[in-house]
């Protein structure tokens, strides 16, 4: 390696060179031995179980989310409501692009150091930030302060409980590091005006409407879902057809993948998948993700499409719709029910939890146990509906306020004993991008679906494997 | 290119050709290559022109299928969203973009005022491996960017520098200082150093030679040199999304990004934005460009 | 400021005999102290905010730290190196990347070269057309990379609904293997053929006039002048260009990022991309690092051939 060698000379005049490059070393050895200093144990720092006496100075709470309405809604929400206790905080809900929002929330976890309070997390990106110690451990704070029986046991543990329990159970023993923020998953949307009112109940019966809607009505395709490779677009697809059709993602004890991916089921999902739904997708929808599933819709091009629920409420705009020129126009033509069951009836979960950023001061801290605390009251929590979000207290759940807030909440009411989620292991990010590439190959043609599922499983239980081992990891 | 040529003169070189075959030769090649300068031009407008015209677009219409490029409705709404929050107010776009003025403008400027007199010291003065330490300066830009954050993110963070208009102003001059030497650094050896050595003899010190014969000299360069450094400041985003997270001190490009969230797209508003977004730059490009080509000429030719 | 003082013709040995060596030496000096007060802010300002993450990169490059994981950054030798070398993913990168920037640069360069050509043998409105055609380049990577996804979509993109009314089929630009990668290129080439347009055109216009008039005289034909007179004075100032221009294409992340998202499946990763999920994804900072160290001797090693290449050829 002769020219790095030459071009690290160093400028004229030679005294001040070998100053510069002195200081230079010194400078690299300090902060290489300074950014390792690590004291925080793994499982995060204890919250304590009373909340802390709050200061009366003016104090901002921040929060992190990515870029969507919601998160306009909860600032808007919290500054309304939360300031009425607390006049002398202001919430601010900072946004980033929703491709950025693992990295951004993780970079500033990397530095030990954030600009939020609370980090709002994808359920499963608990389980990194909980063994990187980024976030603290309330399971005391909830014990003291929270109404546990106000809840579906899973949800509580599907937004804060790490290591994960099997789905719809809560394991008490277990510590929590989050609470539920806005519950979502997926809805089936369909045209009553093409399909007819009511929806279809099982998987089957509804290609089978959506492949007649489709010869019926030339120039609309029969299903539009997320099939993009980034985000976790794909990887949910096909997780839930998955769901529907009997496979598991993983034998969560025994952390073993291959084979329990890649069984009989898992196969005849991915089967489905490709030979079935997607040919009735628009061409070119193998990059699609929530926008151009919501613009489809929109647009009058889709029969049946699977969309997110928190992420529906701009179909009923008719700004943006061909469907009507008013709201109950649209809703005359589309309709929200729950996923179609098949050998089960389980459906994705998504929605995020609210957790505590290890780094913030203490004062914000103390503020953030006690925003948690009033965010998860009875009345609170239909507020919350009222406002435009989706609470997770069963009552509030079940309130008028939520129900009739918009046609979807029925939806996700419905869905709560049906969930299951991805695994959160701190791996997380890494199997859903195995997952979402391979899964994205396959739709579109680049790989066969039985090659796409083996080499998923493959390189997924490669890296369950491998978590410990030393040198080119990541690769 | 060469058969187009071709196509236009007849084979051979030197030939005796008939006045009226020339002269027919050299308007048919006139008109080809207007009408070629013609379509290339259109191929290479057309995207933002379909970009303006998406941004007086209802949304409506920026999804018909098929495309509707003259019968739509027009209307200015997505530009006032670029401006006006939702509830009134300043949007955020609008901070983003005055921070993207700050923070592109200071870095330009830093980057010519340490860039410029570097670039002449290097070039009339004999520094030790002058050869090298040029090489080694434009090396500093071959790193990925991705590579380079994590460190430049851990450093910031000791400094308190994260989330500032600072850090990203200290970056972007870092990164475009390379590029101003190296360009510079053409311009300057275009500029005689007897002027400066007359003016010498005359009794100036080389430091008023400097400012008053040649700096005035290298102005087209320095134009040049400034507006691909505000290009680079400008549109810069993978520094800009991680070493900023507020609203308060985002730049442009991330905001923008940002607008493909998680529901529907505004495509009229990432449209309209794109359009206010590009403006600057294209204005002072155009207020400089006799300096651009004139100056890339000498920048470059020269090493 | 003093006023300069007169010299005239025949006492110019005079004025200089008049300032002793004293002067001259401390000319020198001061000129070494300006040399050095002119260079060293910009070094400066380089060695913090790119020698040392250089630095620190490859520290860390021989470490399997991780950023997030923290904890003591474990030596390992050349693990990380070794890892990235003889990984199957990896050389199916590197061949991405060398297929995109081989076939970005190249195109760019002929449609830039040309555009130079066509405008240069104009005589009105050149500055106009330099403007129009460099707009492109001026635009943020993130604003083309949507617009472009937007204007590619197989569904609701103008190009396919272009295709359409010519009655051609609909193409699935971003979603199919073959054209994914093509759709990169052309992007790419979209935005960064007015630089080499540019560079291009400083060249041709720098050719001096009068080699064409005598040629001229002699009855030279077109094709003639443009390949002994044209051709020869703007090759270099074109290999400098293509220089950069796959310097930033071996770099290019924002494009691939928003454009394709590396997809469908990771048949349009590039090796930046690459290392952002290194970097990113897993959170293997030694890894990336490695990585991005490797990536950067790729580019010292390739140039510094290049450039004597390019010298070999001038001294021609």
């Amino acid at each position: 390696m002769r020219y790095p060698k030459r071009t690290r000379r160093r400028p004229v005049p030679n005294r001040t060179s070998r100053l510069a490059a002195a200081a230079l070393l010194v400078a690299t050895t300090v902060a290489a031995c300074g950014g390792d200093d690590d004291s925080a144990e793994a499982g995060g720092p204890k919250a304590p179980a009373t909340i802390p006496t709050l200061t009366n100075d003016p104090l901002t709470l921040s929060f992190i989310w990515f870029e969507w309405p919601p998160a306009q809604t909860l600032e808007d929400f919290a500054n309304a409501e939360y300031t009425k206790d607390r006049p002398n905080v202001t919430i601010k809900v900072n946004t980033v692009p929703n491709a950025n929002w693992h990295d951004a929330m993780f970079t500033q976890f990397a530095a030990r150091k954030t600009d939020f309070d609370i980090a709002i997390l994808d359920s499963q990106h608990i389980g990194e930030a909980v063994t990187n110690g980024n976030i603290l451990d309330i399971t005391d704070f909830v014990k003291e302060n929270i109404d546990v029986s106000a809840y579906n046991p899973y949800l509580l543990a599907a937004y804060g409980q790490f290591p994960q329990a099997e789905t719809g159970q809560r394991d008490e023993n277990a510590s929590l590091y989050g609470l539920p923020l806005l519950g979502d998953t997926w809805t089936m949307i369909y045209r009553k005006d093409l399909i007819g009112e009511q929806p279809p109940k099982t998987w089957d019966e509804m290609i089978a409407a959506a492949e007649k809607c489709q010869t019926e009505n030339p120039g609309v395709s029969g299903l539009a879902f997320h099939q993009a490779n980034g985000s976790d677009a794909a990887a949910v697809t096909y997780n839930t057809v998955n769901g529907v059709y009997g496979g598991n993602l993983w034998n969560a004890k025994d952390r073993k993948i291959e084979g329990v991916l890649n069984d009989q089921a898992g196969h005849e999902a991915m089967d489905i998948l490709v030979n079935k739904m997607k040919p009735l997708t628009a061409k070119g929808s193998g990059n699609w993700f929530i926008d151009e599933v919501n613009a489809a819709v929109a647009q009058g091009k889709a029969c049946i499409a699977f969309q997110w629920i928190a992420a529906s409420g701009g179909l009923l705009d008719p700004k943006q719709s061909t469907l009507g020129t008013t709201r109950d126009e649209i809703l005359q033509k589309l309709g929200f029910a729950t996923l179609p069951t098949q050998k089960t009836d389980l459906v994705p979960l998504g929605g995020m939890g609210m957790h505590i950023s290890a780094y913030a001061p203490e004062a914000q801290q103390a503020e953030a146990l006690n925003f948690m605390k009033w965010f998860e009251q009875a009345d609170v929590q239909k507020k919350w509906a009222a406002a435009g979000g989706v609470p997770a207290r069963t009552d509030a759940l079940q309130s008028p306020e939520f129900l009739n807030a918009s046609p979807f909440n029925k939806v996700y009411a419905d869905s709560v004993p049906r969930m299951r989620d991805m695994w959160n292991v701190p791996e997380y990010a890494r199997l859903v991008d195995i997952e979402n590439t391979n899964v994205n190959a396959a739709l579109n043609g680049a790989k066969s679906p039985r090659q796409a599922l083996d080499d998923i499983a493959r390189e997924q239980q490669k890296i369950l494997d491998s978590s410990g081992k030393k040198g080119g990891a990541g690769l | 290119m060469a058969v187009f040529v071709d196509e236009a003169v007849s084979t051979g070189p030197a030939q005796d050709h008939a006045p009226p075959t020339r002269r027919f030769g050299r308007r048919g090649r006139a008109v080809v290559e207007v009408v070629l300068l013609t379509v290339l031009a259109i191929v290479m407008l057309f995207p933002v022109l379909w970009m303006v015209e998406t941004s007086i677009k209802e949304n409506r219409d920026v999804y018909a299928i098929p495309a509707k490029f003259f019968a739509f409705d027009f209307t200015l709404d997505h530009f006032k969203d670029v401006f006006v929050a939702s509830g009134g107010g300043r949007s955020v776009l609008s901070i983003s973009f005055l921070n993207s003025v700050v923070v592109a403008g200071v870095s330009t400027v830093l980057a010519t005022v340490l860039g410029v007199p570097a670039a002449w010291a290097y070039s009339r003065f004999g520094v030790k491996a002058k050869k090298d330490q040029l090489f080694f300066i434009l090396s500093t830009r071959f790193m990925p960017p991705v590579v380079v954050v994590i460190p430049i993110f851990l450093m910031y963070r000791q400094l308190g520098l994260i989330d500032t208009q600072l850090g990203l102003i200290l970056i972007y001059t870092a990164f475009n200082v390379p590029f101003t030497i190296w360009m510079m650094k053409g311009f300057v050896d275009e500029v005689p150093s007897e002027y400066e050595d007359a003016a010498m003899l005359d009794g100036w010190t080389r430091l008023q030679a400097f400012r008053r014969i040649t700096l005035p000299l290298l102005v087209p360069g320095i134009a040049a040199t400034a507006v691909f450094a505000l290009i680079f400041s400008w549109n810069e985003f993978v520094f800009a999304i991680f070493l900023t997270s507020s609203d308060e001190v985002r730049t442009a490009p991330p905001a923008i990004a940002g607008l493909i969230g998680g529901t529907t797209v505004d495509w009229g508003l990432v449209a309209a934005s794109s359009v206010v977004f590009a403006l600057p730059v294209l204005i002072f490009a155009y207020l400089v460009r006799k300096h651009l080509v004139a100056g890339v000429t000498l920048g470059a030719v020269r090493r | 400021m003093s006023a300069p003082a007169p010299v005239t013709t025949d006492e110019p040995g005079q004025v200089a005999s008049a300032t002793p060596p004293a002067r001259a030496r401390s000319r020198r000096l001061s000129d070494r102290w300006l040399a050095v007060v002119f260079i060293s802010p910009a070094l400066l300002l380089l060695l913090g905010m790119s020698v040392f993450p250089l630095l620190w990169a490859l520290y860390l490059s021989f470490t399997d730290y991780s950023a997030t994981r923290g904890g003591p950054a474990d030596f390992i030798g050349f693990g990380n190196y070794t890892a990235i070398l003889t990984s199957s993913q990896v050389h199916q990168r590197a061949l991405t990347t060398l297929i995109y920037v081989v076939g970005a640069v190249t195109l760019q360069t002929v449609l830039g070269f040309t555009i130079a050509y066509l405008i240069s043998r104009r005589t009105r409105g050149r500055g106009l057309l330099t403007t129009l055609f460099l707009v492109p380049m001026m635009l943020s990577p993130v604003v083309v990379g949507l617009f472009w996804r937007f204007m590619l979509d197989a569904q609701f993109g103008v190009v396919n609904s272009m295709l359409g009314s010519l009655g051609l089929g609909q193409v699935e630009w971003l979603t199919r293997q073959q054209t994914a990668l093509l759709s990169l290129i052309v992007v790419d080439t979209w935005q960064w053929t007015p630089f080499i347009m540019l560079i291009a055109l400083a060249g041709l216009t720098a050719v001096p006039k009068y080699l064409y008039e005598a040629a001229s005289i002699d009855r030279a034909s077109e094709w003639f002048k443009f390949r002994t007179i044209t051709l020869p004075l703007v090759w270099p100032l074109l290999l400098i260009a293509v220089l950069f221009r796959a310097i930033e294409a071996f770099r290019l992340f924002d494009l691939v990022y928003i454009l394709t998202s590396g997809g469908p499946g990771v048949s349009t990763e590039t090796l930046s991309f690459h290392v952002y999920k290194v970097a990113f994804l897993g959170f293997n900072t030694g890894t990336a690092s490695a990585y991005g160290i490797l990536m950067v001797l790729v580019v010292i090693i390739l140039t510094q051939l290049y450039l004597r290449y390019l010298n070999k050829l001038k001294e021609d």
